[in-house]
């Protein structure tokens, strides 16, 4: 049986008199994908900040590979493996594609801030790594002929794919992908799923939030459906599809069109 | 409009290497020979030409770089940068005057001096808000000027006399009204602080920088330890702030509060917002005219602080990149297809 | 010096209490400037230095007061304090919607983030400053005397002395006002909308131009009221004025949490005192460093102040 990597237990977030997470449990296991799905404002989101750390957790708890990340510092819960993409582009968007993703890379270096201003032996051999490694990483997600352009001018499709390939930047086990989908006509969707399971392929694990059903169905192991921050159902993607709950909590709700 | 600073750096990328030594010797050559430009139409109203290039333009455009680690390349507001400048010219004016060491023995202190209390000040408050900081600063600014307008050892309002010049150097004597040796040696700071700043700016700290003033919490969650670049770029900035303060103490061999009010952080800022946040020549150039015109000019003389603040506000609003902004375009690609991007 | 102290303790806490409801209406200015658009306002500042002089034109070249005139008395004594400080307060709130217009509407338009609006409002600092020192040839400019200080009563040992007691009554009459305006009013309730939750406001049809002008306008009128009682207690000012009482001001505010009414009165009561006890045993010169550190501290230790927000809090 695999084992998990991720687990909350009993995660509660509360923002003033709004409870945006009640009591979440489910485990993220080992190289799967998850689906995370739920109507707009179930908490999906607030799930990842909780994760990465954007905000604090009023009561439960989350551990990742045995580690417990309460306290931890933002930068360090990416460093320990876990990575992630943001549902509003969140791009630095004067620097080129290269650079986005070398700016990720860098979380691994060794040379410091005076290595690099003399220049030192490590830091030029780490420089030319990284380089070749963030060109590696944009080709891998196909957009590898974007590398010189500026983030901000580049097709939204594309923007899309950096974050992801920005977030791989950082040599995660686990990346959270928070709608990767958002915006994209059918084909780029195709286009994208096929990505997400070459990732899956390269020996990352995925935890997936997308508002497409079918997309959701199409590649995940298993699913997590949350409605107004309450887990309602855990299984694979057919049980859950199934789910009379799952659909009284999506009926209520008109689908996005997008 | 027309990018100046990109046809720049179109050209230095398109160069090979010895065309960019050339470029790099001819550009130090036409810098060191401006005190022979001369003529006495330069002269301002109040000094002449040789010693304006001293002070306030070679002066500004130094303090212009150090502020612009700060602000231009990684956003974070700084309103007392004149309190490095201050502590760099009080260790120069205390240890010049009561110790044997001499201007260049004092140097590496003063920068060290300015960067502890960078430190020191830094810690706590680069962990605020941006505004926050600003706020921080500002008061701080005031705070080590009120100090020396207090402290018997500072001298109080009639500040520090008699600072000696500096020694001389390979038998080069710095005599008071020597303006143009002055004027080289703060040259040779300049041309080290511009390759420091060129030098981290193309490497992993450049990229830090730029990520945190672009989205400092994606920069975070990306990994990048947010706080120590921070905390490195505001102390950066104030090493070479105070640099500049033990030079000036040792040019000018009188100090006193009043040298060192808020005008001056802000005159500073003014150079690098007019300049272009963030793209050193930018900031090199904003310097050199706004040290330089307002004097020049003689019924702007005694409006400067007023030309500044119509300067900042005039900048923020309609240009605010300013007159030369950082990297806009996208690198030249020499070798590769160039009709690929014309979708 | 403990015993001096205590002497002296009611008439420094009427002092300071006076010199607190000052800070209480500049901190005003900021905290809700503060509240709708998340900004330092940082122009505030020199708009109570504009006030301290509109103050002082109304008293010496309206009512053509000199250093040596006679006191005005009854009537004639309340028209001219109640012209001078309608005049401030109305000074003071049209420039600052003015310098909301020139520096800040853009910016806000263009989403142009924390820098840009705060360095664009420093800009217009800067010109306000140098444009008053330019014309009062960087001179202070002392206010001729109107009313005289008499003292109207004694409380334990202390002197009440009448210009104290005239601000301490007429600012809360004006933070009564003000109350009643945000909280009663449609415009009130729009601010207060729009300080709870811009983007819902917007949805529901508010016009965030049209409330933050009002905003604008009524910190204004609070700082201009500053102004007044400012030259009325101490009866001179300078150029440099605004830098001074604005970063205590601005203390005060951050002191009781930026952003709420609330938090600028505690706030600015507290500094108030404390400013004025400390320069009883530190002696003035060493005011602004006691400010400065309680401003630091505050920061440091309780960054949302006694009412406040967070500040340090980030979204993603
Ligand atoms: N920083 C915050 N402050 C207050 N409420 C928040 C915050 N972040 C999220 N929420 C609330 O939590 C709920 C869940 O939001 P979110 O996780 O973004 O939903 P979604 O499932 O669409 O991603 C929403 O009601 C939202 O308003
Ligand atoms: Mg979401």
């Amino acid at each position: 049986m695999s084992t998990s990597i991720l687990s909350l237990k009993n995660v509660t977030m509360r923002f003033g008199g709004v409870t945006a997470l009640n009591d979440v449990t489910f485990d993220v296991k080992e190289k799967e994908i998850l689906g995370l799905i739920g109507p707009n404002g179930a908490g999906k989101t607030t799930v990842f900040n909780v994760i990465t750390g954007v905000y604090q957790i009023t009561s439960g708890s989350i551990e990742f590979q045995g580690k417990s990340l309460a306290g931890e510092k933002r930068y360090k819960i990416t460093r320990s493996g876990i990575a992630r993409t943001f549902q509003n582009i969140r791009l630095w968007g004067d620097m080129t594609a290269l650079e986005n993703v070398m700016t990720a890379t860098d979380t691994h270096k060794r040379s410091g801030l005076v290595g690099g201003l003399f220049g030192s032996p490590i830091s030029r051999k780490e420089e030319k790594r990284d380089k070749k490694r963030a060109q590696e990483l944009l080709d891998f997600i196909g957009i590898g002929e974007y590398a010189d352009r500026l983030a901000r001018n580049l097709p939204y499709g594309v923007q899309r794919r950096l974050e992801i390939a920005r977030a791989l930047g950082t040599e995660p086990k686990l990346i959270l992908l928070d709608e990767p989908a958002a915006g994209f006509n059918p084909a780029e969707k195709v286009e994208l799923a096929k990505v997400i399971r070459k990732i899956r392929d390269a020996g990352y694990t995925i935890l997936l939030i997308e508002h497409d059903m079918s997309l959701v169905m199409k590649v995940s192991d298993r699913v997590v459906v949350l409605d107004f921050g309450q887990k309602i159902a855990d299984n694979t993607p057919q049980k859950v599809q199934d789910d009379p709950r799952v659909i009284e909590a999506y009926l209520g709700v008109p689908e996005d069109a997008s | 409009m027309i990018n100046l600073r990109d046809k720049g750096a179109e050209i230095w990328e398109r160069a090979n290497r010895p065309q960019r030594v050339l470029m790099a010797i001819s550009f130090i050559a036409m810098a060191a020979a401006l005190p022979f430009l001369g003529g006495t139409f330069l002269n301002t109203p109040i000094a002449d030409y040789q010693s304006v290039l001293v002070y306030p333009i070679a002066m500004f455009v130094l303090m212009a770089i150090g502020l612009n680690i700060v602000i231009g390349k990684s956003g974070l507001l700084d309103l007392g940068y004149v309190a490095f400048f201050a502590i760099g010219a009080y260790t120069m004016g205390l240890l010049g005057t009561r110790t044997s060491l001499n201007t260049w023995e004092i140097l590496p202190i003063g920068i060290a001096m300015a960067m502890f209390s960078g430190i020191i000040l830094g810690v706590p408050a680069l962990k605020l808000r941006g505004d926050y900081l600003a706020i921080i600063t500002l008061g701080f600014g005031e705070i080590i000027r009120i100090v020396a307008l207090n402290l018997e050892v500072l001298g109080r309002s009639g500040g520090i006399i008699g600072i000696p010049t500096p020694p001389p150097i390979f038998g080069i004597e710095y005599a008071f009204d020597s303006h143009r040796i002055y004027y080289w040696t703060l040259l040779i700071i300049i041309l080290f602080a511009i390759w420091m700043v060129r030098r981290l700016s193309v490497r992993r700290a450049g990229r830090a920088w730029e990520s945190i003033r672009q989205d400092e919490d994606a920069a975070e969650l990306m990994g990048v330890p947010t706080f120590k670049y921070k905390v490195w770029a505001f102390v950066l900035g104030a090493s070479v702030g105070g640099a500049a303060g033990v030079f000036y103490a040792s040019k000018t061999l009188f100090i006193a509060p009043d040298n060192f009010t808020l005008q001056i952080s802000i005159l500073i800022l003014a150079c690098v917002v007019f300049g272009g946040m963030g793209n050193i020549w930018g900031v090199i150039a904003g310097a050199v005219i706004l040290g330089y015109l307002p004097d020049r000019i003689r019924f702007l003389s005694d409006a400067r602080l007023l030309v500044f603040g119509l300067v900042l506000v005039i900048m923020m609003n309609l240009r605010p990149d300013g007159l030369l902004p950082r990297k806009k375009r996208e690198k030249a690609l020499p070798n590769k297809d160039s009709n690929k991007d014309k979708s | 010096m403990i015993g001096n102290f205590l002497d002296q303790f009611w008439s420094l806490t009427f002092g300071g209490l006076s010199l607190g409801f000052i800070y209480i209406l500049i901190a005003l200015g900021y905290t809700m400037v503060y509240g709708v658009l998340r900004m330092i306002n940082f122009a505030n500042s020199e708009v109570f230095m504009v006030a301290t002089f509109a103050t002082i034109i109304i008293v010496r070249d309206v009512y053509n007061f000199t250093q040596t005139s006679e006191y005005a008395t009854g009537f004639r004594l309340w028209l001219i304090l109640g012209t001078a400080l309608l005049a401030s307060m109305v000074v003071a709130g049209v420039l600052s919607v003015l310098i909301e217009i020139v520096a800040y509407r853009r910016l806000r338009r263009m989403n142009s983030g924390i820098l840009a609006p705060l360095i664009s409002a420093i800009g217009v600092s800067m010109v306000l400053a140098e444009a008053v020192r330019m014309m009062t040839d960087s001179r202070p400019v002392a206010s001729p005397r109107a009313m005289e200080k008499s003292f109207i009563g004694k409380f334990f040992d202390a002197d009440i002395r009448l210009d104290n007691t005239i601000i301490i009554f007429a600012a809360v009459i004006l933070l009564t006002l003000l109350l009643a305006f945000v909280n009663k009013t449609r415009l009130g309730k729009a601010i207060r909308a729009v300080s709870m939750n811009g983007n819902a406001a917007k949805l529901m049809g508010i016009n965030i131009d049209g409330v933050v002008s009002i905003t604008f306008l009524v910190g204004g009128l609070m700082t201009g009221a500053a102004g007044f009682f400012y030259v009325l207690k101490y009866e001179n000012t300078s150029f440099s004025i605004g830098f001074e009482l604005g970063i205590a001001a601005f203390t005060a505010a951050i002191l009781g949490g930026i952003g709420n009414i609330k938090g600028a009165f505690y706030g600015g009561l507290a500094l108030g005192l404390l400013e004025t006890y400390a320069s009883f045993f530190l002696g003035t010169q060493w005011k602004a460093v006691t400010v400065f550190v309680v401003l630091v501290l505050i920061l440091y230790t309780k960054p949302n102040g006694l009412f406040g927000e967070a500040m340090t809090q980030t979204r993603a």
